[in-house]
């Protein structure tokens, strides 16, 4: 008897330290949000009082918090789409390819490495506009007759965003479904031709069958991660110009430490994450009748 | 016929290949040229791809004048601690899920992604409350606490796809040999794992050494700030030099860029198996 309860306290020790560490620096703060959001918390201020949801009450009546919402999910769906695309036709192209595998991965990989911040100044030098490399090469090729502001002009300054992006997220998706390329079986393709199927044919019936839960999951890491990026923006446009990029953790940073309202900035955050749960529910349940089907 | 199209379409993959790739490397490219050049040769030949003239002046003066070598110190040792506390919590925790909790395992592994959901900047909140009331804002010990939050979970589920791998066989051997737990993991299943380990540890250095918003919110001087923020504020700094930014860009981007070529082949897999197998 002694000897089993013993058993039971190892296997605990080895778990212990990540649970403690995920319960104080993850599951706490959820609570102490939820607790400031109800509250006049201000950032340098000491005393606050419970205001219930009026916080709540504010911002969902903030023509500025539905604008940022809408330019999260533009953001959102924009870059998805266009990291999807280019990252699945990458990954194809590299696997069809005979010659050069490697070199192609190596070099397409390069900007998943990249810190938000150099990211934010190479193509903040790149696309300057004044002395940058593309918006001047644009002009030099006759494809412009002045100078492109591809960060200040507010009808461009979006696309610009999304492309960046999309240059730093494909590469993620692009090894991820390469990975799981490679653990289809040769031999149903074979099969396959010599039934006379198409490219396009063996694509819907042996590829996508066989990869679709890795990139379900990779669909559903990438939007919490892109609705949720803050650095991106921040550093690229800082929101700008005249709020044309400001998206909803901008918004929540903007509130708690521009205005310093932590309080109403914890609110916003909740309702971030209450979005973030009702989409997670949805791409899960799609996901686990995908997996229910393989079985 | 069947030959020929097939031909073109290897040529058009390619062509297309060789487009992503350029798009791909030239920002890394870019920021060498231009941490090399002369701020004259930046502004008065935008388009000029190799530098005229060679000049390492960027450089000295982001290190030597700008200080950029403390914020560069900051930053490893941050980092550096993050992962070594990251790694040693994570792989234990890895093992027992996989070994001693194989029902309760499925599920910490969904936590453990429900966590991925937590919005950075709904967390940032609290630590800077609980950091101040600690007495800890401002201080790099800090930010090490705080990137455990990502690191952690993160290295777990990596580490999940790992450990998975190991035989059972080899162990049960240890056991009916009269090693306990501890001894059997220390001496005999992290060696196994050791290359999966590693490149765990690898991406943890990188996302600690790229991390930004806790840094940007936890930290408020010169002395004590990460190489991101340093670069950020070096842009609000007087007069926008970009060779100097450039250079300081080169020094950040070049250590993650060389530590992911390392691990590029682990990292897709302990990406996904973790959570998907």
């Amino acid at each position: 008897m002694k000897k089993k309860r013993n058993y039971d306290y190892a296997r605990w020790i080895f778990v212990l330290p990540a649970l403690l560490i995920v319960g104080i620096l993850l599951i706490y703060p959820i609570f102490s949000s939820l607790y400031y959001s109800m509250t006049t918390k201000h950032l340098i201020k000491a005393s606050y009082k419970f205001v219930g949801l009026n916080n709540y009450k504010d911002i969902l009546s903030d023509a500025k918090f539905y604008k940022a919402f809408l330019t999260s999910i533009l953001w959102t769906a924009g870059s998805l789409a266009g990291q999807l695309l280019i990252g699945f036709s990458a990954a194809l192209a590299i696997n069809r390819v005979k010659i050069g595998k490697g070199v192609y991965r190596t070099l397409l990989i390069i900007p998943w490495a990249f810190p938000s911040i150099v990211i934010a100044l190479s193509w903040k030098w790149i696309l300057n506009g004044v002395s940058g490399f593309v918006p001047n090469l644009l002009v030099e090729m006759g494809l412009c007759s002045e100078l492109p502001q591809f960060l200040s002009d507010s009808r461009l300054v979006f696309f610009t965003l999304i492309f960046i992006n999309v240059w730093f997220g494909a590469p993620m998706i692009m090894v991820n479904v390469l990975s799981a390329l490679q653990t289809i079986p040769q031999d149903q393709y074979e099969a396959a031709q010599i039934d006379g199927a198409s490219r396009v044919q063996q694509f819907r019936h042996i590829t996508m069958p066989h990869i679709k839960i890795v990139v379900g999951l990779l669909v559903v890491l990438r939007t919490i991660w892109i609705f949720n990026n803050f650095d991106l923006i921040y550093l690229i446009t800082g929101g700008g110009p005249a709020n044309a990029t400001t998206t909803v953790p901008i918004y929540a940073y903007n509130m708690g430490w521009g205005t310093k309202l932590l309080g109403k900035s914890s609110a916003v955050t909740m309702l971030l994450l209450a979005f973030l749960l009702f989409v997670c529910v949805i791409y899960f349940t799609v996901i686990s009748k995908w997996e229910k089907e393989d079985k | 016929m069947t030959n020929w199209k097939e031909k073109m379409g290897g040529a058009f993959c390619h062509l297309y290949l060789i487009i992503l790739s350029v798009i791909a490397f030239f920002p890394l490219v870019w920021i060498l040229m231009c941490s090399v050049k002369s701020s004259g040769e930046l502004t008065a030949n935008p388009t000029h791809f190799l530098p005229k003239q060679f000049t390492m002046e960027n450089f000295t003066h982001v290190i030597h004048d700008l200080g950029f070598a403390l914020n560069i110190g900051n930053s490893l040792l941050i980092a550096l601690f993050t992962t070594c506390i990251a790694i040693v919590i994570s792989s234990m925790a890895a093992y027992g899920i996989v070994r001693f909790f194989p029902k309760l395992g499925a599920l910490m592994s969904r936590a453990l992604v429900a966590t991925y959901m937590f919005p950075p900047i709904l967390l940032a909140i609290p630590y800077s409350l609980v950091m101040a009331k600690l007495g800890l804002v401002n201080t790099r010990v800090g930010l090490v606490i705080v990137y455990l939050s990502f690191s952690v979970p993160y290295a777990v589920w990596m580490l999940v796809g790992f450990f998975k791998t190991v035989p059972l066989g080899i162990e049960e051997a240890a056991r009916v040999d009269g090693a306990n737990k501890f001894q059997i993991f220390v001496g005999i299943v992290l060696p196994l794992v050791m290359p999966g380990i590693v490149a765990t540890a690898i991406y943890t250095f990188i996302n600690a050494w790229n991390e930004f918003l806790y840094s940007l919110i936890l930290i408020n001087s010169t002395d004590k700030m990460t190489v991101s923020v340093a670069l950020k504020s070096l842009q609000g700094a007087e007069i926008l030099d970009w060779g100097d930014m450039m250079a300081a860009s080169a020094l950040v981007v070049i250590p993650s860029v060389v530590f992911f070529m390392f691990i590029q082949n682990k990292i897709a897999s302990g990406m996904t198996d973790g959570a998907v197998k």
